[in-house]
């Protein structure tokens, strides 16, 4: 999508995107890109019922026997004694759980580029400008029961690029995937990426500040000073315009508007609470930290990232209303994620932050399910409070959870259809359905069975000659 | 119950019952006979028994049944509904040589050079590894751990997560010999999906100049270790001695069908032992590895797939193999991130994709205890073996199941490692 401009834009594209009838069917791909990307693209239902299912709602419990009932794209109903009216599509739930379409709130699956990480605050840059809609990551991802993806900017910088919230409506053109009604964000980074501290020097390339915690500080500090700076000129502008003497006979020169800055107008959107703050960081300091520079400025941190130290300040994070979307286990990838450990999702938890599991991995999205679980097994979160981190917390955290989440009348129909509990071991997902259309059924899937079986069909040529000597 | 009241449990109780503690590893003194009653049994290698008793003495199962006595002096725990599961082996991971990532300090894994098959990790490993009691608190106790790099990497060791010094650790210090084979960019094989097709250009030709390489060290060395009391002694020749006798396995780090017919066609020529690891296309030769007895170990499954492979290959590959008669095996190859107490998990993706259950259980325990020439001491609960056992609240596969107790060599193992310390310290902090 090219850039059109100023300040509101990221939004508008955003709902023009939504009102743009879906696009027509793309010309046929050739059979070995087909067998990859996915068949046909769904059409869209009005009516569908997943009857007989047990439905894991994440908001009231677990429904035996249940039916979600969807028109128009949203859920109409769920509970046990649902009729279901003539000509609904039936997708049979027996044997099956449903639960929320789960929610990445760290993806990078579908960016062409990561990091713009040449200089130390790139809030002008954008993910919605570089998403490819046939990043197989995100069908990959669909088949793992996710619906949606904070597709965010990498941690090379203090203040990254814009965030994109996409629905991964596998088939249409990217613009369509893009979540209508999804407030914007932006990432922050803190630590030892931000630092550069295991890239080391590149000869002949003069360090990037800040190279220490103290100069992320200070360089937040600085940036969101500028940023008050700016905000001040355009309203005096705005006043002077207001308030310019029109009479006719002393008319008072036209004001000249402030330089538009790309930059620090994503900095003031942040000031005025317009655009969500997603950072990245590690360790309880630097947690600390960020939380006093935001109290400072007046803006909130919507999503702390990784935070693999929150459960050493789960209060702090608690009294700030900030979200802590972490992984379920990983740990001693690097210094700062030494201290990390397994209950941390749950310890926060605990404490009252809303917390999310998340992937920031094309690998790991695909079984956040299982990734939740061990909210259970370290720290003891109750399921359904599991199920959350996967869903409702993360929409919380991406300013989506009026829409998605969970499975409640008036939200979008976004669910997972499992074979088993979601959490039990020898479960996977049998259906994906975005805004109540199947965009991933298993039964129709490219798998390795179907693969296999092709191939007996059509044995090939024992034609290698690697390695023969 | 929630893992704090065991790590409680543990920490309290284990050292309210012992003279002395050490800080780390196992405690100083151990009771030496315990009973674990009133449990299900899951020995692995035979069916179930409900309300089983196992006697631990001298750190071996003496004895495992339903009608077994609780001997005398016994250190007795309740596994009234609990189960008594064998040890999981993790079948490939940095086990002792990686501590943290991105530090090189934490890293003792690549030699220089590309063949150094006199290389042994297992003096290198570290006794002291903080994740050594981590990994262990899931019921993983025995650990397949070996260098990386190169096209020769050394002797792979299997060690108990337990013990003093390396050698108290080694199961064997010299289990198998670590081995790749070249692909195309050369190195350690984590090659595209591409389907057995011959590779073009320069690539093909760097690749071929290795397998040449190849056959002529391992020629030579065959030459070296054919000579009596040879002078000058080459070191690096005599270590592939008991490969090239075909006494100990060989493992081969590869991944695609080409590297794997390669590796058939290498072990055919030296008579070499080979097992498969990581192997991801292996599914596509499934059936002559069966008829050939070639094991895979098989994972990590926290992978996704290369190029074109549909998105469960990954997942359902363990199975197709399984199924054709491949003996197979799982590995974490963590990378030294500290992922190797997941390996149950691996094999839950598994069975969720066609692998049966059972067989998942077993491609942790006896199947690596096999693979690895164990079995006579590991992989099962048995009279007579080495009393490695863990204690659970159900299937540990399930994510939700919660360890209770972990014996290893008969030594009650405490709940000391540093992921439950700081969980317990930060949860008592005050409220600010």
């Amino acid at each position: 999508m090219k850039r059109l401009g100023v300040l509101t834009l990221p939004l508008m594209t955003g709902v023009l995107a939504a009102q743009t009838p879906a696009a027509p069917a793309p010309a046929a791909r050739d059979t070995s890109r087909q067998l990859v990307l996915g068949t046909a693209i769904p059409a869209a239902g009005t009516l569908v019922a997943v009857t007989n299912a047990t439905i894991i709602t994440a908001t009231h419990g677990t429904i035996d026997k249940g039916t979600v009932l969807i028109r128009n794209g949203k859920i109409a109903a769920v509970g046990k004694d649902i009729a279901v009216p003539a000509g609904a599509q039936i997708i049979d739930g027996t044997g099956k759980y449903v639960m929320p379409g789960i929610i990445d709130a760290h993806s990078h699956s579908s960016g062409e580029a990561i990091n713009e990480g040449s200089r130390s605050v790139t809030a002008q840059v954008r993910m919605e400008d570089v998403l490819r809609e046939d990043a197989i990551g995100m069908y990959r991802e669909l088949a793992g029961g996710v619906t949606t993806l904070n597709i965010l900017h990498g941690s090379a910088n203090t203040i990254g690029g814009q965030n994109a919230t996409v629905k991964i409506r596998w088939g249409l053109p990217v613009d369509s995937m893009l979540f209508a009604g999804a407030p914007p964000g932006i990432k922050f980074a803190l630590g030892e990426n931000v630092r550069q501290t295991n890239v080391g020097n590149i000869p002949g390339r003069t360090p990037r500040y800040p190279r220490t915690r103290m100069g992320v500080e200070e360089l937040l500090r600085e940036s969101f000073t500028r940023a008050r700076e700016y905000q001040a000129e355009w309203k005096a502008y705005e006043d002077a315009k207001t308030l310019r003497r029109k009479d006719a006979k002393n008319p008072e020169a036209e004001p000249v508007p402030p330089k538009r800055d790309l930059q620090l107008d994503a900095l003031v959107e942040i000031l005025e609470g317009k655009r969500l703050v997603h950072a990245h960081s590690y360790r309880s300091d630097e947690i600390l930290m960020l939380l006093k520079v935001a109290k400072d400025f007046g803006f909130r941190i919507a999503s702390l990232q990784h935070v693999l130290e929150g459960y050493k300040v789960a209060d702090e994070i608690a009294a700030a209303n900030t979200g802590a979307s972490t992984f379920a286990d990983n740990w001693a990838y690097k210094l700062e994620a030494f201290d990390a450990i397994p209950f941390n999702a749950a310890l926060m938890a605990e404490r009252g932050v809303k917390v999310s599991i998340n992937s920031d991995s094309d690998e790991r999205a695909r079984r956040l399910y299982q990734e939740a679980a061990k909210a259970m097994k370290y720290g003891g979160a109750s399921e359904e409070e599991a199920i959350r981190m996967i869903t409702l917390n993360a929409a919380w955290q991406l300013g989506v959870d009026k829409l998605t989440g969970s499975i409640d009348v008036g939200k979008d129909a976004d669910l997972a259809i499992f074979n088993g509990h979601p959490f039990a071991p020898a479960s996977r997902v049998e259906m994906t359905l975005i805004d109540g259309r199947v965009f991933f059924d298993r039964n129709k899937a490219p798998t390795l069975e179907y693969l296999i079986e092709l191939m007996k069909r059509r044995p090939r040529a024992n034609t290698t000659s690697e390695g023969a000597q | 119950m929630n893992r704090l009241v065991l790590a409680s449990a543990g920490l309290l109780g284990v050292a309210a019952s012992l003279a002395a503690q050490a800080p780390t590893g196992r405690p100083a003194v151990q009771p030496s006979v315990f009973a674990i009653t009133n449990t299900t049994i899951v020995p692995v290698t035979g069916p179930r028994v409900a309300g089983g008793t196992v006697v631990i003495r001298n750190g071996k199962i003496e004895a495992a049944g339903a009608t077994v006595a609780t001997p005398a002096g016994a250190t007795v725990i309740d596994g009234t509904g609990l189960f008594l599961y064998p040890g999981m082996i993790d079948s490939g991971d940095r086990m002792g040589l990686v501590e943290i990532g991105s530090v090189p300090g934490g890293q003792d894994t690549q030699e220089l050079g590309q063949y150094n098959p006199h290389n042994a990790v297992l003096s290198a490993v570290n006794p002291s590894s903080v994740h050594v009691p981590i990994t262990r608190a899931n019921g993983v106790t025995t650990a397949l751990t070996s260098a990386q790099g190169g096209m020769i990497q050394g002797w792979a060791a299997l060690i108990d997560l337990v013990g003093w010094t390396p050698d108290e650790m080694a199961q064997n210090g010299r289990v198998a010999m670590v081995m790749t084979y070249p692909s195309v960019g050369g190195g350690r094989g984590r090659g595209g999906f591409r389907g057995g097709q011959a590779p073009a250009g320069d690539a093909a030709e760097a690749q071929n100049r290795q397998v040449r390489e190849l056959y002529d060290y391992l020629r030579e060395a065959k030459a070296y270790n054919a000579r009596t009391n040879p002078v000058p002694q080459n070191l690096a020749f005599a270590a592939l001695g008991p490969a090239l006798r075909g006494e100990v396995p060989v493992i081969f780090d590869v991944q695609t069908e080409g590297q794997i017919r390669g590796v058939l066609a290498l072990s055919d020529t030296f008579k070499l032992k080979p097992v498969l690891r990581g192997a991801t296309e292996s599914w596509m030769l499934a059936d002559t590895l069966a008829a050939r007895k070639i094991p895979v170990i098989v994972g990590p499954l926290t992978a996704v797939p290369t190029g074109d492979a549909p998105y469960d290959a990954v997942y359902a590959y363990p199975g197709v193999l399984a199924k054709a008669g491949v003996l197979i095996a799982f590995q974490t190859d963590d990378g030294g991130e500290g992922d190797a107490r997941n390996l149950p998990y691996n094999a839950a993706l598994a069975t969720a994709y066609g692998l049966d259950p059972e067989e998942g259980l077993r491609a942790v325990t006896i199947n690596p205890a096999r693979i690895w020439g164990v079995a006579d001491r590991l992989g099962s609960i048995e009279p007579g073996k080495v009393a490695n056992v863990f204690l659970t609240t159900g299937d540990p596969l399930d994510v939700r199941t919660q360890v209770r107790e972990v014996f290893i060599r008969g030594q009650r193992m405490p709940w000391d490692d540093r992921h439950t310390a700081e969980y317990l310290k930060w949860r008592s902090r005050p409220r600010p």
